[in-house]
């Protein structure tokens, strides 16, 4: 009786995520047709590509790579960012907030297209190297476009979580290091990136299935050169209709989201 | 020297967040017929082209049909969840909770193709019912998780006050708790109808060919040219997205209702 209130809810996610999510499992199993789109029978075929195969293996670490090397460009921006934000006076706080939260208020594709007009061949920053006689940088369509939109995509993810958990830093910690001598630099080294280890753990979480899973930034500004996970599912789905294959990779992403997830939650929730 | 290296760095970071902002915004005015900034001239010829653009305005009106849509569905089984998850005694409470949040934690790109084809295997061919289930299923966390902060919130001495009156469970609902939790709920519409405004990945999945959202066609736009009008139209977007949270935290205090549930 005390769970009717959560039936519409239950009955919704059963029959739109629960029994969906089923069929994608079972999807995955079925063996390719050419002709059906789905065959008849079962199969470990699509995993045994998904996962072993060398361009899919290749895929997988490639987007595994992308993921980490957006973390760690997020985490270099987000931490400085992220400290001056806590540092600062109540105006200056709330303005650099506002700031760090402005990309969530863009539309992605409006975002992509944005960094589309900065980041090509023919772009502003490449225009702007030539009117200062500096040599243009390659940023057409390839792997840093994609990581420097991702970036831009997913550091309010990392910002957030390093300063909820900053603000809650005893600064009677940090003045404990200072008087016994310790500069600014060690006290930063040695105790404050510890005490907000919780938030860079959370922030990197955030921001590494973010990146793995995004669609929408690689395809746009990947050209049609770059491929994740997410763009070769997209790719099987809509162009050659290769469905099992696709479901086998959407539950391969799935899976990696989950193992991450889990091994953070192993890590910092039990402390 | 600390302090200084300091406030360089985060003001390249300020720099690097506002960038794509700025250049879009200023390189809607141009007068030139490709996109460079900063702006040469200024006018705004790119903001008449794209009220001219019928497909744009009935890809705005469907989304803005589909936010509102969603935003009401999801308020109709979010807002009962959090009622439910209030009770400390409630027997598996955890796991519900998790279950409630569940389509916050999984890629997107997955519930999309999850959906595609399942409408495809019951055969339902109804693209704008197809898109509204997905994005109810995407923002109805949000509503369960800023509602039920509020719940949180109130004082529990305001519906003993009316049990003890004589008031049943449905009455104190409907006369005293919710309309206390009243703005969070207006709160979570607004912010639940943004983010379904926002929503493209799914979208691009379930889209039907007459049954297009803004972003979609946005994204469609891109693959074929880059011209100001698309500055113009993207310029709009952020202005229109700046509008309603600026209002939201104006008459609702957004932030709080929304950020008490985020720990």
């Amino acid at each position: 009786m005390r769970h009717l209130p959560l039936a519409p809810l239950l009955v919704f996610y059963g029959c739109f995520l629960l029994a969906p999510g089923l069929a994608l499992a079972v999807l995955s199993l079925r063996p390719f047709s050419p002709t059906l789109v789905v065959g008849e029978g079962w199969t470990g075929a699509n995993y045994l590509t998904a996962l072993a195969d060398p361009f899919y293996l290749g895929l997988l670490a490639g987007t595994i790579f992308l993921g980490v090397a957006v973390t760690l460009v997020t985490l270099l921006l987000g931490y400085p960012l992220a400290l001056a934000t806590v540092r600062a006076g109540p105006r200056l706080k709330s303005f650099l907030l506002v700031v760090a939260l402005s990309p969530l208020l863009i539309n992605l594709v409006v975002r992509s297209y944005a960094w589309i007009v900065l980041l090509g061949d023919h772009g502003l920053i490449n225009a702007w190297l030539r009117a200062m006689s500096l040599p243009a940088v390659p940023l057409d369509a390839n792997m840093a476009a994609v990581g420097i939109g991702l970036a831009h995509v997913t550091l309010p993810l990392m910002v957030l979580s390093l300063v909820a958990v900053m603000e809650r830093i005893d600064p009677r910690l940090l003045e404990a290091a200072a008087s016994l001598g310790a500069g600014e630099w060690r006290i930063l080294a040695r105790v404050h990136v510890h005490l907000a280890m919780p938030g860079i753990a959370t922030g990197s979480l955030l921001v590494f299935c973010t990146a793995i899973s995004a669609f929408i930034t690689p395809r746009l500004l990947g050209g049609n050169r770059i491929s994740t996970i997410s763009t070769v599912i997209y790719e099987k789905f809509t162009f050659s209709l290769n469905w099992p294959l696709g479901a086998a990779l959407a539950m391969v992403l799935l899976g990696l989201t989950l193992v991450v997830t889990a091994l953070h939650d192993r890590l910092f929730r039990a402390r | 020297m600390f302090a200084r290296l300091l406030a360089l760095a985060a003001s390249g970071v300020v720099i690097f967040l506002l960038l794509p902002l700025v250049v879009i915004t200023g390189a809607s005015f141009t007068t030139t017929e490709y996109v460079t900034f900063p702006p040469q001239g200024f006018t705004l010829r790119w903001y008449e082209a794209l009220l001219a653009r019928a497909d744009f305005l009935a890809a705005l009106r469907t989304s803005v049909i589909l936010g509102v849509l969603a935003a009401a569905s999801a308020a109709a089984i979010g807002i009962p969840a959090a009622i439910g998850l209030r009770h400390a005694g409630l027997p598996g409470r955890a796991l519900l909770r998790g279950i409630a949040m569940a389509p916050l934690t999984l890629p997107t790109i997955v519930t999309a193709v999850a959906l595609l084809q399942f409408y495809y295997a019951i055969d339902l061919d109804a693209p704008l019912g197809g898109l509204l289930i997905g994005h109810t299923l995407i923002v109805v966390p949000y509503c369960i998780r800023t509602v039920g902060a509020a719940f949180e919130r109130l004082d529990p001495a305001l519906s003993e006050a009316a049990e003890s009156l004589g008031a049943g469970p449905w009455r104190i609902h409907l006369r005293v708790t919710l309309p206390a939790v009243l703005p969070s709920i207006l709160a979570a519409l607004a912010f639940m109808f943004v983010t379904s405004f926002d929503q493209v990945t799914l979208s691009v999945f379930l889209a039907g060919p007459d049954v297009v959202p803004l972003p979609v066609r946005l994204y469609t736009y891109i693959e074929f040219a880059i011209d100001p009008m698309l500055a113009a139209a993207s310029a709009s977007l952020v202005v229109l997205a700046m509008l309603v949270v600026v209002l939201c935290q104006r008459l609702l205090r957004l932030d709080r209702g929304l950020f008490a549930g985020a720990e």
